[in-house]
């Protein structure tokens, strides 16, 4: 497994706080999809938000979409899944 | 699911578009004559449909340079022109002959039929000519809290602001005589089938929509204005994919992205697109006015 560059969950915490910005903070296993912090419509910015900030392209299916679900999931999942 | 509430002039409406689908009916799998390959340099698309036309890109990008960003752009397009059509076809074959759309089954069989065509021309001019197809990159995320009769009109209104957007870009390409024919034709007929969906869609959104509002306050009318504009917003943005950057040999594509949508003359492009969209939900009173598209 590849190391995590230190400051990428930041990058992506405040990404996501950029466009909720009632969001204080956003705790690492608060579910982002009951909580409607992302969705459909914004999903895709946010994953090309992911593929630069993890330098590599992700796929995605109907299956995938709960490696999403929480920041420790796109933690462990995303970010430092091989390239 | 819901009733769908007929307006008086519907049924012959969707009679003469049925008609017209009959009549103009054609061969996809015979029409085209497809070349054998299609060479590197030249335009693939217009060059004021390209996501850097209006800005200095033009101007610092070599011709050659532009000609490979076509390329990808155009197969971009047709792409999301696949994926597209694959949500449109599982929501209308989810509905067809289902209780309230009685009066538009019919139509709807011309449509899976016309779609399922479209979709075929796509991907064999992507496959063709260059070996792939982008990928989806969206994912459906189902929270399951829309009343039913705001889930079918907003199925329709994406339908028909999806093929609304496809249409500029057809209808200016099928004209483009510095496109080479094959993709001029098919431009040509997609925007002439198209052309009858996009009628149909109008009329079958303000029927979805007529009562509504009479079932639902207007925080919730408000919701769906707000869903329509992101669904637009949403649409212009995927135009805009840095995987084509990337194969048109853009260093950062992520960035190239970015500054291409900070720019505001890309605004005056996107404002070309949706004019007529625009002004179908401003006259059609289908989104409150102080949520019309562009007034956020």
């Amino acid at each position: 497994m590849a190391p995590i560059e230190i400051g990428q969950l930041e990058q992506v915490k405040d990404w996501l706080k950029a466009r909720r910005p009632e969001l204080t903070d956003i705790d690492v296993d608060l579910d982002l999809i009951e909580n409607r912090i992302i969705d459909s419509l914004g999903f895709t910015e946010f994953l090309f938000f992911l593929e630069e900030v993890s330098g590599r392209e992700i796929t995605t299916d109907a299956q995938t979409v709960n490696l999403f679900r929480t920041l420790r999931s796109i933690r462990d999942n995303i970010l430092t899944a091989q390239h | 699911m819901n009733a769908v509430q007929e307006e008086p002039d519907f049924d012959p409406a969707v009679h003469r578009l049925i008609d017209l689908s009959i009549n103009t009916y054609y061969n996809p799998y015979t029409r085209f004559d497809w070349p054998d390959s299609l060479v590197d340099e030249q335009w693939w698309m217009s060059p004021d449909l390209l996501t850097v036309f209006d800005t200095p890109f033009m101007d610092t990008m070599s011709e050659r340079e532009l000609m490979a960003l076509s390329k990808y752009e155009t197969l971009n397009f047709y792409s999301l022109n696949i994926h597209g059509i694959r949500e449109l076809m599982i929501e209308v074959t989810r509905r067809i002959h289902s209780p309230g759309y009685e009066h538009q089954s019919e139509f709807f069989h011309h449509f899976i039929g016309e779609e399922n065509e479209h979709m075929w021309f796509f991907a064999k001019f992507c496959l063709k000519y260059a070996g792939k197809i982008y990928p989806d990159k969206s994912v459906k995320i189902d929270t399951g809290t829309l009343a039913p009769d705001i889930a079918n009109f907003l199925v329709f209104t994406r339908i028909t602001i999806f093929e609304e957007i496809v249409d500029f870009f057809n209808s200016r390409m099928a004209k483009d005589e510095s496109l080479h024919p094959i993709i001029q034709e098919i431009n040509a007929v997609h925007h002439q089938d198209e052309s009858r969906h996009i009628a149909f869609g109008r009329q079958l959104m303000k029927q979805l929509h007529s009562d509504l509002s009479s079932r639902h306050g207007p925080e919730e009318m408000l919701a769906v204005g707000n869903y329509v504009n992101r669904y637009i917003e949403a649409s212009i943005q995927s135009l805009y994919n840095p995987a084509v950057y990337r194969d048109a040999g853009i260093a950062d594509p992520y960035r190239f992205r970015r500054e291409l949508l900070q720019q505001p003359s890309r605004q005056r492009q996107h404002d070309r697109y949706l004019k007529r969209t625009k002004e179908f939900l401003d006259k059609s009173g289908l989104l409150p006015s102080e949520n019309a598209y562009g007034a956020n």
